[in-house]
């Protein structure tokens, strides 16, 4: 009997003893999270470094990060619940949130974001309005970016104009880029003789794609008007003013010849000299650091008297998934790229997180300033849940082939509103 | 003795049955490997591709059954119109000029003289390179402002045209990307083709008094006609096919100047999310290449019989 018992208390001590060392084992097994985005520029490296250096931070954390170009990332991302590799955490825009969370793919992170000690007040206004859909917070804000003007201070000079004085009205601008476009005899736009087929130096340079409609929504803003109706179910933009705004544009490259015909790449252009000032945002700010000339950024335009400039910016959700750990994993990682966003300025993007922006880190980056000062009058795509079809960047979507017909065609503006509407509008009632 | 040859026979039948049976299993082992991946990748998709297409569905959820409707509704899509109209007008640029051009270089190049290696490499190379890169390259090449094509010709007076970004020329420009890019292929198969020309007949042609010309319309090309039949299909199908090089180069552009039914197949099914529609739209293609092979067999056959 006696021994029986010592054998069973062995028994159980050695069950006992295997449990412990599992347990333990299980304790310090890494914990993976899949993080995706759709960085795959320059981005991409600062991405990893932050990525690397939270893995140094915390060894018991394993981040794959998987990078691709957004429309494969989202498909990929779609297909995902069918296969079950579901992203822990899935970076997208704002306007994205409504695609998904309409699809009941995205978690509610209202309680999170709270436990994580962040606030409204610690992020640019915008940026955090970015994270809700139909009042429901979906997402961590990370960054936001907007339009702004890259201006060439070398060609600014020797065209007599003061570098100090950087255009930020659309009169200024159109003035600065006619002293700026010059043709082979040296003449410009307006003067007598003037060439617009023999140019050797543009003034402006604009992008012909779906930007081009994010120019055109921001004059909208600029006009006090928008373009949707509040529910996002029809286009309720007031034609004048629509129109007036799609001619603004036009005329740069028709009426006053101060943009290229036929441009597709304004920031590319600018970089190498053709064009005197371009329209682009921050995250083509890593691509100008190594400019053989020197370069400054303005404000977009303000043509219609009020400010306003197109934005979107980068944030973290958490996709439906049924792993209590992971999600806690990945509540931690997020918050700690939220808290550590100075470093992921280098990559263009201007951080939410307003100690990011203070942090000297960030301060000692040239060129944000334009950018920072658009803060206060970013306006946002409406984030509605037919938002990847009525404002996709590919082609042929409305709003695309409406800036295409405005810029590279020449067509009249009512005509190519019209259609841009109908478009739209068709989109927006199929169900 | 008796009891002894039945059961010979009986064995017989035995083995024979076998050996039949094994007979008219043995091409379906040997077969086993390609038929699985042919049906899990190839005829499974292409049944699930119709099914799709008589559903809306948006890759998440469930979808749902509405039969006809996705047919109906690309009928009357004025964008859909847009997107045949262009693909035919690419067949019309690309199909009859490829056949033509890539004959012409298989023959010049199949000439016996010394550079004939480089000049057969030379036109073959660029088919070797991914449509992704011929599409950044050519962008850049046919820039309207910065561009090497309209430099080129601006030193001679001409130009500049916007190659990419004007509406007339768009399709135009990626038609001759596209001819210059993928001429090489055809042209190896008309170089095979040629190969096989019995070198007699060419000779007793010429001894009776026929002149190049003549042999070659009267002896080269009637014994090429199933060559010709092979790059005339090949070439449709790519031209009606068309994606990479458009979705590098315009997008579809400039406006729905290049929008071809695969570019647009492709926006609704992976970018809008309407994998029913898109379906129904690939199921055209379907048809169209249907169509096309069954025109170019009678045609190729009727020449044949004459």
């Amino acid at each position: 009997m006696k021994n029986r018992a010592i054998i069973r208390m062995a028994v159980m001590a050695a069950v006992l003893l295997v449990a412990l060392s599992a347990g333990s084992a299980w304790a310090q097994a890494p914990v993976t999270i899949d993080f995706w985005g759709g960085w795959t520029g320059p981005d991409r490296g600062v991405m990893e470094n932050l990525v690397n250096q939270y893995q140094g931070q915390n060894p018991g954390v394993k981040v794959n990060l998987f990078t691709v170009q957004w429309t494969p990332l989202f498909d990929r991302f779609l297909t995902s619940f069918r296969s079950g590799d579901v992203p822990d955490v899935l970076a997208m825009h704002w306007q994205d949130i409504a695609t998904f969370a309409s699809k009941n793919l995205l978690q509610p992170v209202a309680n999170d974001v709270a436990a994580a000690g962040l606030k409204a007040d610690q992020f640019a206004q915008t940026a955090w309005n970015g994270t809700f859909w139909n009042g429901t917070q979906y997402a961590f804000p990370l960054d936001l970016a907007m339009h702004g003007v890259f201006v060439n201070l070398d060609m600014f000079k020797a065209a007599g104009l003061d570098p100090s004085k950087l255009p930020t009205t659309g009169a200024e601008l159109v003035s600065a880029a006619t002293k700026l476009t010059i043709d082979q005899n040296g003449k410009h736009p307006g003067d007598s003789g003037f060439d617009a087929t023999k140019v050797k130096q543009w003034g402006f340079g604009i992008n012909s794609n779906h930007h081009a409609f994010y120019y055109f929504y921001a004059l909208l803003a600029q006009q006090g008007t928008s373009f949707l109706d509040p529910a996002g179910t029809k286009v309720a933009v007031d034609t004048g003013k629509a129109e007036r705004a799609w001619q603004w544009i036009q005329d740069l490259v028709y009426k006053h010849k101060v943009v290229p015909t036929g441009q597709t790449n304004a920031f590319q252009d600018w970089v190498t000299g053709r064009v005197a000032m371009a329209v682009d945002g921050p995250w083509q700010l890593p691509a100008v650091q190594s400019a053989p000339f020197a370069w400054s950024t303005t404000t977009f335009p303000n043509v219609f008297g009020k400010a306003a400039a197109w934005g979107s910016g980068h944030i973290l959700t958490l996709p439906v998934k049924n792993d209590p750990a992971k999600r806690q994993a990945a509540i931690k990682f997020t918050t700690w790229l939220l808290n550590n966003s100075a470093g992921w300025g280098t990559s263009g993007n201007i951080p939410a997180k307003l100690s990011a922006r203070q942090a000297q880190e960030f301060k000692a980056l040239p060129g944000r300033t334009a950018f920072i000062d658009s803060l206060p009058f970013v306006v946002a795509l409406p984030d509605i849940p037919k938002t990847n079809q009525v404002f996709s960047a590919a082609g042929p979507s409305p709003i695309v082939v409406a800036a295409q017909n405005v810029i590279l065609k020449g067509e009249p503006v009512a005509q190519a509103l019209k259609q841009l509407i109908d478009g739209a509008n068709q989109i927006l009632a199929t169900p | 003795m008796t009891e002894t040859a039945a059961s010979s026979t009986r064995r017989t039948r035995q083995r024979g049955g076998s050996s039949r049976w094994y007979g008219a299993a043995a091409p379906w082992v040997f077969l086993a490997p390609f038929l699985t991946a042919f049906i899990l990748f190839r005829l499974g998709p292409v049944i699930a591709g119709f099914v799709i297409s008589l559903t809306r569905w948006s890759i998440v959820g469930s979808p749902t059954w509405v039969g006809l409707a996705n047919y109906r509704a690309m009928l009357r899509d004025p964008l859909f119109h847009t997107a045949l109209l262009n693909t035919l007008f690419f067949v019309l640029l690309t199909v009859p000029a490829m056949v033509a051009l890539s004959l012409g270089l298989a023959l010049l190049v199949n000439v016996p003289l010394a550079p004939r290696i480089f000049t057969r490499t030379s036109v073959f190379l660029p088919y070797v390179v991914m449509a992704a890169v011929v599409g950044v390259i050519w962008n850049w090449m046919l820039d309207s402002n910065f561009g090497l094509v309209n430099y080129g010709l601006m030193l001679v007076g001409l130009g500049p045209y916007r190659w990419l970004t004007d509406f007339s020329l768009a399709m135009p420009a990626v038609a001759g990307v596209t001819i210059w890019w993928t001429v090489g292929f055809n042209m190896i198969i008309y170089l095979a083709g040629l190969q096989e020309v019995p070198r007699e007949l060419e000779e007793a042609a010429m001894i009776d008094g026929a002149g190049s010309l003549a042999v070659l319309r009267h002896v080269t090309l009637p014994i090429l006609t199933p060559t010709t039949f092979v790059v005339l299909m090949l070439t449709t199908i790519n031209a009606v096919q068309v994606f990479d090089q458009i979705y590098v180069m315009t997008g579809g552009g400039p406006g729905t100047a290049t929008l071809t039914l695969v570019q647009y197949l492709y926006y609704q099914a992976f970018q809008s999310y309407n994998l029913g529609y898109g379906s129904a739209v690939a199921y055209f293609v379907f048809v169209l290449l249907a169509v096309f092979g069954i025109i170019q067999l009678r045609v190729v056959r009727q020449q044949a019989a004459s």
